[in-house]
């Protein structure tokens, strides 16, 4: 690869870096396996690059995204065929809520947490339409490409997930 | 009433995913059911609980090195068997590209290839501007404000436009230096998105009709008018962008373009 084509590759992929961070570490929950995703998945990336080039309407984002997405998902079922575990690290989901008053830090733990919880306790179709959709901003047609389904059924997966979330986020205020 | 079908529509509706229409038909329905403002309050509530509370990461530094050093490392080992014999071949790629040029229209071919620089330029400033500190000389999204910045700066007065109705919020504005003349710089926001709008004033003509370029991801949008030659460029998918550049046009033909 000549040094021009590698400065392309890092001016495109690089700036997505942290987006890339963000799905790998939703879809494997655990800081340590989505590091191993998102080094993967540029290596795979680069190896792909030639081909990224000119395809029309897909942005550099929504290209590494299903990257990194299918990387995820094979390197799950290589390590653990039952993949639905729940490992719930305690870390992840209870941030820094340090100088609140300690009543309001409760509640914003508590639903943080539970938000956190519910999230992870999606199956991974649904979690993924979630990230993709309310912390990467893709748009539902992009959201299709990388999770490689139909439109109609990006918005029925969406509005399912985004039920149960809220089912989670209502419990949690009613009890 | 809310049903499965109907509450899928509604999240579109609120994703901004739905087409004018239909949208317009379920606002009609929406201030006339409870049950479904109720249901879209709800969907607003857990938005703004995602939006507090379930982050997006920064990758760390030390995964931003790694995957610099693999990627480099890759593109180290992948280089001889590619380029084998690059030093002999570019120049005579090149002779060979510039004999079609001359033998063909070349004409046409150089005005393309005018078009291909001026297109280079416009990506790299868009590049450069989503660098940090880079993107906005005035940022406001105030189009009042964004328009008189310009008063001084420049030998024209860009035509500012706030779309935050529409989805395409004014971000700013910024002074860049495209094709070897000052021009204008607007910046909207999609979502996470960025649009950088570039305007100056165009040669007399008949104007350019809107051709669409993708380069490196990024989509290139370029048309111009009798008074402005326009540059859209984003990663945004390009059938949001064309609705974006449809919006522009359509208010600057609103506008009457005066000078």
């Amino acid at each position: 690869m000549e040094s021009s084509e590698l400065a392309r590759f890092e001016a495109v992929v690089l700036p997505h870096l942290d987006a890339a961070y963000t799905l790998a570490r939703y879809l494997t929950r655990n800081e340590h396996d989505a590091e191993d995703v998102v080094q993967d998945a540029s290596l795979r990336a680069l190896k792909y690059f030639d081909g990224f080039r000119g395809e029309e309407g897909t942005s550099a984002r929504a290209w590494l995204l299903a990257i990194v997405r299918n990387t995820a998902f094979s390197s799950r079922r290589r390590q653990r065929p039952d993949a639905v575990v729940l490992e719930f690290d305690e870390a992840q989901h209870s941030g820094a809520v340090a100088d609140e008053h300690p009543e309001a830090a409760l509640l914003r733990s508590a639903a943080k947490e539970s938000l956190g919880h519910a999230l992870d306790r999606l199956a991974p179709e649904f979690r993924e339409v979630i990230v993709l959709r309310e912390l990467e901003g893709l748009s539902y047609k992009e959201i299709s490409d990388v999770a490689g389904v139909p439109v109609g059924t990006v918005m029925s997966r969406l509005s399912r997930a985004r039920a149960r979330l809220q089912q989670a986020l209502r419990q949690e205020e009613e009890g | 009433m809310t049903h499965p079908s109907f509450e899928a529509q509604l999240d579109a509706y609120l994703d901004g995913e739905l087409a004018a229409v239909d949208a317009r038909e379920l606002e009609t329905h929406l201030a006339q059911c409870p049950q479904c403002a109720q249901f879209r309050d709800g969907r607003l509530e857990l938005r703004a609980a995602i939006t507090a509370h379930v982050p997006a990461f920064q990758a760390p530094t030390a995964l931003r090195d790694r995957v610099r050093a693999a990627v480099g490392a890759a593109a180290r080992a992948r280089a001889p068997q590619r380029f084998p014999v690059r030093g002999v071949w570019r120049p005579l790629a090149l002779a060979a590209s510039l004999a079609v040029v001359a033998v063909g229209s070349w004409r046409l071919a150089l005005q393309r290839a005018a078009g291909e620089t001026l297109a280079d330029d416009v990506l790299s400033s868009h590049i450069r501007s989503l660098m940090p500190s880079h993107l906005t000389d005035v940022p406001s999204s105030d189009q009042h404000t964004v328009k008189p910045w310009f008063n001084g700066r420049l030998d024209f007065s860009p035509l500012v436009y706030d779309f935050a109705g529409r989805g395409y919020p004014l971000i700013g504005g910024r002074l860049d230096y495209v094709g070897g003349r000052s021009v204008a710089a607007l910046v909207y926001g999609r979502r996470q998105h960025l649009i950088n709008v570039f305007l100056w004033p165009a040669a007399r003509g008949p104007g350019i009709v809107p051709s669409t370029r993708t380069r490196q991801g990024y989509h290139l949008l370029h048309w111009a008018t009798a008074d402005y030659t326009y540059w859209v460029v984003s990663d945004l998918g390009l059938p949001e962008l064309g609705d974006f550049a449809g919006l522009l046009r359509q208010a600057d033909s609103a506008a009457g373009a005066p000078k």
